[in-house]
């Protein structure tokens, strides 16, 4: 599965993308395009969580455990365009020197990481051959240039050059221009030997490309796997296990992004457990009631988990999926001329399509809102019905009555039903009494229970127009 | 060679090479110190491109860079085919171009280079200590013409202004724009020690302070611009940390009330001789958190577009305008 940066931002990923951040190319590189294993990479998915676990424990143990590795990570220059050259050109000496840059840093790297636990499978090596082609001298310095050592003609040329120079020093007219003349016949030949050294190192770093590149892999999944611990431990994330059933069960499970917007607004975000099996799930409640948010937690999770990160959970257990999905209010293709509900079935169309006998997750917030209520609430009841025969997991959240009858599994948000009318501060701005006052937690339902009925208190706590409150409960 | 410039820059450890137009002369300044300062490890860069035979926009024979082996220079990877000295590559930069990476490198030979160093200030400052921290004893920066504020980097720093014929106006312009800039770079830290350190503070692109340093309300436009309009009818100084400009001063002398613009150096000062004169005329006054001196203005009196003036006229027209030393670095006796 391809993460498209729509499911990264509906879910909330690109924001915990954000707070991470690997120190090296190699690694953003990894993190902003991540490996996405499927149910065939239970194993490696298995290996990289250890991973995690290996290197959250190191860090938890000593937190500076991990800071030389992470600064000689930060060193590292992007050299993969050198090595991309489909023209053939002989690499300038700028692109040498970066690539004996990275080769030095490598050793470095390879040095510390030697002394930390090895973490499950992942091996670096040092790329000496390489390195000794470059620096033949041995001298190991932090710079480069095409060194006598390189082609033993240079010495004389050079020399010869030198002498010119200290010649041309104190001489002016006529000589000056002869001296200069000899100059620029030295210089030739200086650099039709040094273009020679070039095009040789080229080819010779050129045959060993597939090393270099498998290199930059492994610095860049090191690099990643030590960021990941690191937003591990920032947030308290868990381990997620991985599941033989299709069954996803989440407990205590946060959305970050949004537990951050409350705590900057002095809140707290009301951690939710579910558990959802094989069909669909429904999830009823208030209007503001967090159902939105309970979606977008399990979404961002799964993805998470399928990426090899560890949760936003106490704990969470779930299959791995071929494809996760969110269907949410697509503002892209409601710019692009779409109506909502024309992208919603758009989107839904081309998953039922394409993820035939393969097991599926896919959450839909309010499917089907943006058409008539009648035709709506039976064509979301349908949907549900239809997932039920699926091999998927789908977890809807609707305010159409007779949906939930035919899911497998019901939550109601507990909303404002034991609102005690005397908490009611005056003054309070509205949206913060309503965060007070609102129960998000998500309770077990019987499938048959009705929608509830909060939106006239949700209004009032809103302060909505009082004439048109009065109305309003005329006519509830 | 008569030792005309280093005398003039003094210990100053970085020279910044200011032109009042295209073709003022900066290379072929750049090029003298080069020679004068024989035996100091030099570092330089540009900002603009220079030591190209000849110039892109007006085809004019241009003046090539020599330099002596141990100079560290800084320009774009795709220049490095241009410049003859044998190089080792000391550092990259963080300064991406279309011509590749600036890069910083050792020479170790003599011979010609060719410079194109970053274009933004944020980039000067740590090339400036790179070149430093691999031995460097001066930086040399080379200016891009009429964009002084990208010129000067360094806290005991000097400027070299490069006037030229290629100017429009003849020598009287000259001259008077000459003494414009000298003026400018002649403005003061405040004397008023809260005011120094409320300026030294500052991070904000604009601020406003009363005459004793006390921080005063700015009201932003949405656009985040100042709402000029709405600053309060009494002395007050207002910092710009960026460019100051000639419609900024004329806004500010409408008002009617005596304002002082503080900069953090000179280089800011963006706007024409009118604007500064009117600015001046209604009792404004300018600041500077860094003096920044000028340690000599060097005339050449050769015009890229071929209306090439007197020199002795040039020379002696400058030195009656403005109060610093003034060179004409062709000539060998500095055109006494």
């Amino acid at each position: 599965m391809h993460l498209t940066q729509q499911i990264k931002e509906d879910t909330g990923y690109a924001w915990v993308m954000e707070k991470m951040s690997p120190a090296s190319p190699f690694g953003r590189a990894l993190a902003r395009d991540p490996a996405w294993y499927g149910p065939e990479d239970r194993e490696a998915l298995e290996t990289e969580l250890d991973r995690v676990a290996q290197a959250t424990a190191l860090l938890r143990r000593e937190s500076t455990a991990l800071d030389e590795t992470t600064h000689i990570l930060s060193e590292f220059h992007d050299i993969r365009n050198s090595l991309n050259r489909t023209d053939g050109a002989p690499m300038d000496e700028v692109e040498l020197f970066e690539v004996k840059h990275f080769l030095l840093n490598l050793s470095q790297l390879v040095r510390a990481y030697s002394v930390l636990p090895p973490l499950k499978d992942l091996e670096l090596k040092p790329l000496t051959g390489l390195l000794d082609l470059l620096d033949p001298s041995g001298r190991r310095l932090p710079t480069f240039s095409v060194e006598p050592a390189f082609a033993p003609g240079l010495a004389r040329i050079r020399e010869e050059k030198t002498e010119l120079e200290q010649a041309l020093r104190g001489c002016a007219g006529a000589g000056r221009e002869q001296l200069l003349a000899r100059r620029r016949d030295l210089v030739r030949r200086e650099d039709k030997l040094e273009l020679e050294v070039r095009c040789r190192l080229t080819q010779a770093l050129l045959e060993e490309k597939d090393e270099l590149t498998g290199t930059m892999d492994s610095i860049g999944r090191l690099d990643l796997i030590v960021a990941k611990a690191f937003l591990a431990l920032r947030f308290g994330c868990a381990r997620p296990e991985l599941s033989e059933m299709p069954e996803v069960r989440a407990v205590e499970m946060v959305h970050p992004q949004v537990a951050d917007h409350l705590e900057e607004r002095g809140g707290h975000f009301t951690p939710v457990s579910l558990c959802l099996r094989r069909g669909t799930c429904v999830i009823t409640g208030a209007n503001m009631g967090g159902k939105s948010v309970s979606l977008r937690s399990i979404s961002l999770n799964l993805i998470l988990m399928q990426t090899g990160f560890f949760v936003f959970a106490q704990s969470f257990s779930a299959p791995l999926f071929e494809e996760v999905s969110l269907i949410c209010t697509d503002r892209q293709s409601v710019e692009q001329g779409l109506s909502s509900f024309g992208a919603e079935v758009a989107a839904i169309g081309e998953i039922l399509r394409e993820e035939r006998e393969k097991l599926f997750f896919v959450a839909l917030d309010e499917f089907a809102r943006g058409t008539n209520p009648r035709e709506g609430a039976s064509l979301a009841r349908s949907l549900a019905e239809y997932l039920n025969g699926r091999n998927c997991v789908a977890l809807m959240t609707t305010h159409y009555d007779g949906v939930s009858d035919v899911a497998v599994s019901h939550y109601q948000v507990a909303g404002l039903s034991a609102l005690d009318t005397a908490a009611i501060k005056p003054g309070e701005a509205p949206l913060d009494r309503l965060s007070r006052l609102m129960d998000y937690r998500l309770i077990p339902t019987p499938p048959d229970a009705p929608c509830p009925r909060d939106a006239l208190r949700v209004c009032r706590l809103m302060e909505l127009e009082p004439e048109l409150m009065k109305i309003f409960s005329e006519n509830s | 060679m008569i030792s005309l410039l280093a005398p003039l820059v003094g210990d100053a450890s970085t020279i910044s090479l200011v032109g009042l137009c295209k073709n003022a002369g900066k290379t072929t300044a750049m090029c003298r110190l080069i020679r004068e300062l024989d035996g100091e490890k030099l570092a330089m860069t540009s900002v603009g491109r220079d030591g190209e035979r000849k110039d892109i926009v007006t085809g004019t024979k241009k003046p090539e860079i020599w330099i002596p082996r141990g100079t560290l220079f800084a320009t774009v990877q795709g220049l490095l085919p241009l410049c003859d000295t044998t190089v080792s590559v000391e550092a990259v930069t963080d300064a991406m171009t279309p011509l590749g990476v600036v890069a910083v490198f050792r020479a170790l030979s003599d011979g010609y280079i060719q410079l194109a160093g970053p274009s933004a200030v944020p980039q000067l400052e740590p090339l400036s200590r790179t070149f430093r921290a691999l031995g460097a004893q001066r930086v040399l920066i080379d200016g891009a013409a009429a964009r002084r504020s990208l010129a000067c980097v360094g806290e005991d720093g000097c400027v070299i202004l490069c006037a030229g014929a290629s100017m429009p106006g003849g020598v009287s312009a000259i001259a008077a724009e000459t003494a414009h800039l000298c003026q400018l770079f002649a403005s003061r830290e405040p004397e008023n020690a809260a005011l120094r350190a409320a300026l030294s503070n500052t991070r904000a692109r604009f601020a406003l302070f009363t005459p004793d340093g006390d921080s005063l309300p700015l009201e932003r436009e949405e656009n985040g611009q100042p709402r000029w309009g709405s600053l309060p009818r009494k002395r007050c100084v207002l910092w710009v940390a960026g460019g100051v400009t000639g419609s900024l001063l004329r806004i500010l002398a409408q008002r009617g009330v005596p304002a002082a613009v503080a900069v953090p150096d000179a280089t800011h000062f963006l706007q024409d001789r009118g604007a500064t004169e009117r600015f001046l005329r209604g009792g404004g006054r300018f600041l500077v958190r860094r003096r920044l001196a000028i340690a000599a203005v060097t005339a050449n009196p050769w015009s890229a577009y071929g209306r090439h003036l007197d020199r002795r006229e040039l020379l002696d027209a400058l030195r009656a305008a403005v109060a610093v030393p003034v060179v004409d670095v062709r000539q060998e006796n500095g055109g006494n």
